[in-house]
């Protein structure tokens, strides 16, 4: 399973939205993720990847593809390390 | 009695209130834990802080809402110190919505770490008080007695946490632990900036009969006071620190 395919399921699954309707273009007004469904989206794929996202990133999210190229690279990092 | 070498576990003490909280104890000599969630560097900025105050300082992540995340904090406070001596519930989260629009979500999020983490923490935290004493101190809000805009759920779970107070202080009485609560109107922090970004609140200086919002240092100077020995005969209360705000209603109505 990909990155993208697990942080889709962590997403879906908070927002109660099929996953199929969730694409790389996606807004969270899209997805319908108010501010609470982010902020457990956020937690929930910090404890999966064992990773931590500061508030000043995950801001900078326009759609749910800059949030999986987020944790994409945060976790090529820590496969590195 | 000297609170000189004494531990304290601080919740969500990376900034605002717990952070001056945290610092508060420290210059009293007294170690910290430093419990954070989401704002790792904030937490270690708190625990350079609180060294550079002469006592030690650990760092441990864990949300409050979450009972496992509750034991696993604990079980290494067990570990690591094998004692605790204060507990600060103070780690808080909401969600701002008018009545209408709150759902189950929302509303466990809300009181799972505002008020069950009282519970729960305080239930690990009286074992590693036992035959020591201790002291339980949380912080609450002035929503929790008075309506404020889009603050429902916040309001009634610190409702529930000052209730549990109450229970607490009786249940743990025989234990010598003394469990109050400190209850702000809007103090100056981030969370603060964020309501008022979210439109749930706005500055109160003009209607502070102090002349000033309340700094978190404010709320720290009474936990420090609930924590020492001269409050020993202080049990199951909630101490409004406010500036006057909630018995000066009327008399400000007419400025």
């Amino acid at each position: 399973m990909t990155v993208e395919d697990q942080v889709r399921d962590i997403v879906a699954k908070i927002t109660r939205v099929d996953k199929s309707i969730i694409t790389r273009q996606s807004t969270f007004k899209e997805i319908k993720a108010d501010s609470l469904d982010v902020v457990q989206a956020l937690v929930a794929v910090e404890e999966t990847f064992g990773i931590e996202i500061p508030d000043e990133e995950a801001q900078k999210f326009q759609n749910f593809g800059d949030f999986v190229s987020y944790v994409e690279s945060r976790v090529a990092q820590e496969e590195k390390v | 009695m000297s609170l000189q070498g004494k531990l304290a576990l601080v919740t969500g003490s990376g900034r605002g209130i717990g952070k001056a909280i945290a610092l508060k104890l420290a210059s009293q000599g007294i170690n910290i834990i430093i419990n954070y969630f989401r704002h790792r560097e904030n937490a270690e900025q708190t625990a350079r802080d609180v060294e550079s105050l002469g006592v030690k300082a650990e760092v441990i992540k864990a949300n409050v809402g979450d009972p496992e995340k509750i034991d696993e904090m604990f079980d290494m406070i067990g570990t690591k110190f094998g004692c605790l001596d204060i507990l600060i519930n103070n780690a808080a989260s909401g969600v701002g919505r008018p009545v209408a629009d709150i759902d189950v979500k929302a509303w466990e999020w809300t009181m799972d770490i505002n008020a069950r983490a009282l519970l729960l923490c305080a239930q690990r935290a009286a074992k590693l008080m036992e035959g020591r004493g201790g002291k339980i101190v949380s912080i609450s809000s002035l929503g929790s007695r008075f309506v404020l805009p889009n603050y429902t759920i916040v309001g009634v779970s610190k409702a529930a946490l000052e209730a549990l107070t109450r229970y607490l202080a009786i249940e743990l009485a025989p234990q010598n632990i003394c469990v109050n609560t400190v209850a702000a109107s809007a103090v100056e922090t981030e969370a603060l900036k964020f309501y008022f970004k979210e439109g749930l609140a706005k500055d109160s200086s003009q209607l502070t009969p102090a002349g000033r919002m309340v700094a978190p240092e404010d709320v720290a100077n009474i936990v420090a006071f609930l924590c020492s020995e001269e409050a020993f005969m202080i049990r199951g209360q909630t101490i409004i620190v406010d500036g006057g705000t909630s018995v000066g209603l009327f008399a400000l109505a007419g400025k």
